[in-house]
């Protein structure tokens, strides 16, 4: 690649992310509880889509790179979180009207599970309901009891174990 | 009802505060080259400087197995024995830093992802073996050089005897490889635990939507 179509690809990536970047202010609004870590995660977040689009700059789309990395990037910091000494999870933000949107919309939210954020996040993105197994790898909500109702008929009655030696195992092995 | 009720708050959502202010072009020219894992996930220098500093080390034994071959010395059997082991964590530790791929990792769905994460810190704690087994052969050639400027005697009859010698390997190795285990590992093994907790979690409740 030469030096004007590398400026014009890294110029792209930067109009791409200044245009996205409320998205990504969307992630870690559900992530996060106070400024720090909403400025933290929003930078790991564009550091991520910008490593994702230079590494497949040739394929991949843009948009469904830039919200791996918003989820992917979400999942790490929650389970960082969860590594660390047990924190203050009371919401703190700087501007008054924005730590009132927070707490009316937590409060609406209630103890929402990762699972649950990741389906609010497109629901709220405007993303299509096939979006979710695209980016994540999960299945559906609603193929996913199907399949396992499936997967349960197929598999085979369980047979109640047979104990070889019952008096050894029970009396010398285990004991 | 309820979504949409969630969808009017996030909607309400204040257009300018400090949160969610635009981001300027100074700030994001250096976001951009960031990179976005934390020192525990990113595995891509350590194992890089690993690599390097087994690769010197794999020349200087390739060196030494070659002296002791032509002149058929006493430590053949330890030099091939170290040839081996060497050569298999390179090719370990190459191995491992292919397959992570860091530049691509992000850019994966998040089971993958995380199936990816997973396997390369399993990987990454199985290599402490490797520095164990290493630690015990470069133990061994450290005690015998103390030996021979501190007592010629004692270092002739070590040299002499291969039992003595691998009983000192496998003691040094043992010992290094407990240390590991009760001072870097456990952190990383509380990382992967967290890990597979996670995905299992994940999948557990996508599983029962």
């Amino acid at each position: 690649m030469n030096d004007s179509s590398k400026k014009g690809f890294d110029s792209d990536i930067r109009s791409l992310l200044k245009n996205q970047h409320k998205r990504v202010y969307s992630i870690c609004r559900l992530f996060t509880h106070n400024y720090k870590e909403h400025q933290n995660l929003f930078i790991d977040v564009i550091a991520a889509a910008s490593q994702n689009i230079r590494a497949r700059k040739n394929n991949g789309d843009k948009q469904t790179l830039l919200l791996r990395a918003c989820i992917n990037m979400a999942a790490l910091h929650s389970i960082t979180q969860e590594l660390g000494p047990a924190k203050d999870r009371t919401l703190q933000f700087k501007s008054p009207d924005y730590q009132r949107s927070m707490t009316r919309f937590r409060e609406s939210v209630g103890e929402a599970s990762d699972y649950e954020k990741f389906r609010l996040f497109l629901e709220f993105e405007k993303m299509p309901a096939g979006e979710l197994t695209h980016l994540t790898g999960l299945p559906l909500p609603g193929r996913a009891a199907g399949k396992k109702k499936e997967k349960e008929s197929l598999l085979p009655i369980p047979r109640k174990p047979f104990n070889f030696i019952p008096y050894l195992k029970e009396k010398l092995v285990w004991s | 009802m309820e979504l949409k009720k969630l969808q009017e708050y996030w909607d309400s959502f204040p257009e300018v505060s400090m949160e969610e202010r635009p981001v300027l072009s100074s700030d994001l020219e250096k976001i951009v080259v960031k990179n976005p894992l934390s020192d525990a996930f990113y595995l891509r220098r350590k194992l890089l400087l690993r690599i390097i500093v087994l690769s010197v080390l794999w020349l200087l034994n390739s060196w030494q197995l070659r002296h002791q071959w032509k002149t058929d010395g006493n430590d053949l059997y330890p030099v091939v024995a170290l040839f081996g082991l060497l050569t298999y964590s390179i090719y370990f530790h190459v191995r491992l830093l292919l397959f992570a791929d860091y530049p691509t990792l992000l850019s994966l769905p998040l089971v993958n992802f995380l199936g990816k994460l997973e396997t390369v810190l399993d990987k990454y704690i199985l290599s402490f073996k490797y520095i164990s087994g290493l630690t015990g052969f470069y133990g061994l050639g450290l005690i015998e050089y103390l030996l021979s400027l501190w007592n010629t005697r004692a270092y002739n009859s070590l040299s002499e005897n291969n039992w003595y010698k691998w009983l000192i390997l496998i003691f040094i190795c043992i010992s290094v490889d407990i240390l590991l285990l009760h001072t870097i590992v456990p952190k990383y093994r509380k990382l992967l635990i967290s890990v597979q907790k996670y995905k299992e979690g994940i999948q557990a409740k996508a599983q029962n939507k």
